[in-house]
């Protein structure tokens, strides 16, 4: 008998100052949609995230196909199976349009279908170009579900399915296209865990597990597991990689300019206002001058961070295996321009190893910065944690780089 | 409500403070003027050198207690991290702003940004600063542990790092004067006041971390009623 898809074992999950799951075992099998029931508070989201590998665990531990993927030592791997996820939050910006949202769900799949026929059934065709934010809340829960499907119907081996409410906010029909959905997913040989209200959704389940008290398996339908079939025609396609995504965005919401453009452009300003200086300074304190916008512009670190906690973007691709985004060159080139512009008005030339040094001295602090941010990301708010504070961490090296330098 | 050790050690330590400083400034002898550029600033070395060690305590405080929740779970550790983190946010920032008022007169500069120790001195107070108060702007819970024990941890290197730093690299920042032989180290009379400040700042520092240890207990007590409420009234 093949592994079990998804195999919790006695896990212990804590939130907040509370033991949300206490000795919890679950699993499932290929083929299997098992309802998750309890009352609100009682811990479906809870498991399914960390079954999604997005929360940590105390003790016990998780597997996809028997491979281990969060241990209560903080450690956590890659899936080796195809994770599908729907979370409560829709996991995309809103810069991002729907067919965009749904191809990075796909990729995390290694594979590409044609969405047209999954849009329809979810009447989106029309709005497959628009962006999230321009969408109504249904509209956008439709889109959530169905990045939580693609990557389960696009997959070429069995996939584990984590969606947490997915009926929420769907009418009638897109209700029924969602249960035909899932049901075509179950009878293919994938396994669904949902977390769920809906009569009509837990219909449909072939098993129920209740979390509440002694959490039990409720009810099962003993079926042999279904053999593994396509469903789609499929074209293998790579990953989407973080930079990728994160440089698109950054484009279109000129995030660049707001974020670090903004503040290499203030401190340009500020040097040009000084006037002409340069006689009275050392070889040193012109180079700190000259590299001082490009170190602003890193500071100022990574617009991806703020941007990607709306909808808990970065957790849904972390949770489906595609990495968080970042702005990958554009600090080196933002960094360069302005220490050419700096050097240009301070010194009155712009020699390239400057030039270069200013590049590198922007995406080397941009990135430090970008993971000074992520650290906050388990924060119950993690907006209100100036994490600024920390910046003067780079002015030491930045100083003595200076000195060296000089 | 009768005092506790804490609360003892701290009046102790503010009344060794206050008499330190007084000797500091009435009693210790003068420093020359072929050593220091202004002998009557050389006078703050009294509150700057123990507020110094006070804040090494502190900071040592905070990286037991961060790891003692980070490997052990421990409540006891969790209220050690978060005194350690106070009491270091204090005695850094006196540290700081007593060598900024000194180097400002003696060196003609409040700061040097080339100077290893003051910069990774300045770190750790910035660390204490942050954990003060991002701690205080998130609900308590394990996820706030989490993260900012795990920061405590990493602080903590920059500790050692400092305090061998005048031993190797003494730029600006004068070396130690105490523990080095004859060479370096200072008059009879000096090293008394310092002592007595040593001695008064690790009572209050001590004092310091009992109370907040204490008071962070009695907050987690009325959240733990407050849940036993809330389930009544449900």
């Amino acid at each position: 008998m093949a592994n079990p898809l998804l195999d919790v074992d006695s896990i212990t999950v804590r939130r907040g100052m509370s033991t949300v799951l206490d000795n919890l075992s679950i699993h499932v099998e290929r083929g299997e949609t098992v309802a998750l029931l309890g009352r609100n508070g009682s811990g479906k989201s809870t498991l399914l995230e960390a079954c999604a590998r997005l929360l940590p665990i105390e003790s016990g531990s998780i597997h996809h196909d028997k491979v281990s993927v969060v241990r209560p030592d903080g450690a956590r791997s890659v899936s080796p199976v195809v994770v599908g996820v729907t979370l409560q939050k829709n996991g995309a910006m809103g810069s991002e349009t729907v067919q965009e949202h749904l191809e990075s769900a796909m990729s995390a799949a290694g594979a590409t279908t044609d969405l047209l026929p999954f849009l329809e059934g979810f009447n989106l065709s029309h709005r497959r170009s628009d962006a999230m934010a321009q969408l109504s809340q249904g509209q956008a829960r439709k889109v959530a579900v169905l990045a939580g499907l693609l990557p389960a119907f696009v997959a070429s081996t069995p996939a584990l399915v984590l969606l947490d409410e997915p009926s929420t906010g769907l009418d009638t029909n897109a209700r029924a296209q969602l249960i035909e959905w899932m049901e075509q997913l179950r009878s293919s040989g994938h396994g669904l865990l949902v977390s769920t209200h809906d009569q009509e959704v837990l219909d449909a389940c072939t098993d129920a597990f209740e979390i509440q008290g002694d959490s039990k398996r409720l009810e099962t339908d003993s079926t042999t597991p279904p053999n593994h079939t396509k469903m789609v025609s499929t074209t293998p396609c790579k990953k989407e990689q973080g930079g990728t995504f994160g440089v698109r965005h950054q484009l279109r919401t000129q995030a660049w300019l707001t974020h670090n453009g903004v503040a290499g452009l203030l401190t340009l300003g500020l040097l040009v206002v000084l006037g002409d200086v340069n006689a009275a300074l050392s070889s040193t304190q012109s180079l700190g001058l000259v590299l001082a916008p490009a170190m602003a512009i890193g500071l100022s670190g990574e617009a991806m961070v703020n941007l990607g906690r709306e909808e808990r973007t970065h957790d849904w691709r972390r949770a489906v295996g595609l990495s968080t985004p970042h702005s990958s060159m554009l600090p080196l080139l933002l960094g360069s321009i302005f220490t050419a512009m700096a050097s240009q008005a301070i010194v009155g030339e712009a020699p390239i190893n400057h030039v270069m040094l200013g590049g590198l001295l922007s995406i080397g602090v941009a990135h430090s910065m970008r993971y000074l941010q992520h650290s906050v990301d388990r924060l119950a708010r993690p907006n209100a944690v100036f994490v600024g504070l920390l910046t003067p961490v780079m002015l030491l090296p930045y100083a003595l780089l200076i000195d060296w330098l000089g | 409500m009768k005092p506790r050790l804490g609360e003892w050690l701290l009046l102790t330590g503010f009344l060794g403070i206050t008499s330190t400083l007084l000797l500091a400034f009435l009693w210790a002898p003068s420093v020359s003027l072929d050593a220091f550029e202004s002998p009557a600033a050389q006078r703050l070395f009294y509150w700057h050198v123990p507020s110094a060690w006070a804040a090494f305590i502190a900071f040592g405080a905070l990286f037991l207690g961060s790891a003692g929740w980070m490997f052990k779970r421990s409540e006891r550790m969790w209220r050690l991290h978060v005194a350690g983190s106070e009491a270091g946010l204090a005695t850094g920032l006196m540290t700081v702003w007593s060598g900024c008022v000194w180097g400002a007169a003696e060196w003609g500069t409040p700061w040097d940004w080339s100077d290893v120790r003051l910069n990774t001195f300045g770190l750790l107070t910035l660390l204490a600063v942050y954990l003060v108060l991002g701690r205080n702007s998130q609900p308590d819970g394990i996820e706030t542990r989490d993260t900012f024990a795990g920061f405590g941890l990493y602080g903590f290197v920059l500790v050692p790092f400092t305090y061998i730093a005048t031993r190797i690299w003494a730029i600006r920042h004068p070396g130690p004067v105490v523990g080095t032989g004859d060479e370096g180290s200072i008059n009879g009379d000096m090293g008394l006041v310092l002592f007595l400040g040593a001695l008064s700042f690790t009572a209050l520092i001590m004092g310091h971390i009992l109370t907040s240890m204490r008071i962070t207990k009695c907050e987690q007590r009325i959240f733990q009623v407050q849940q036993v409420l809330d389930k009544e009234v449900l």
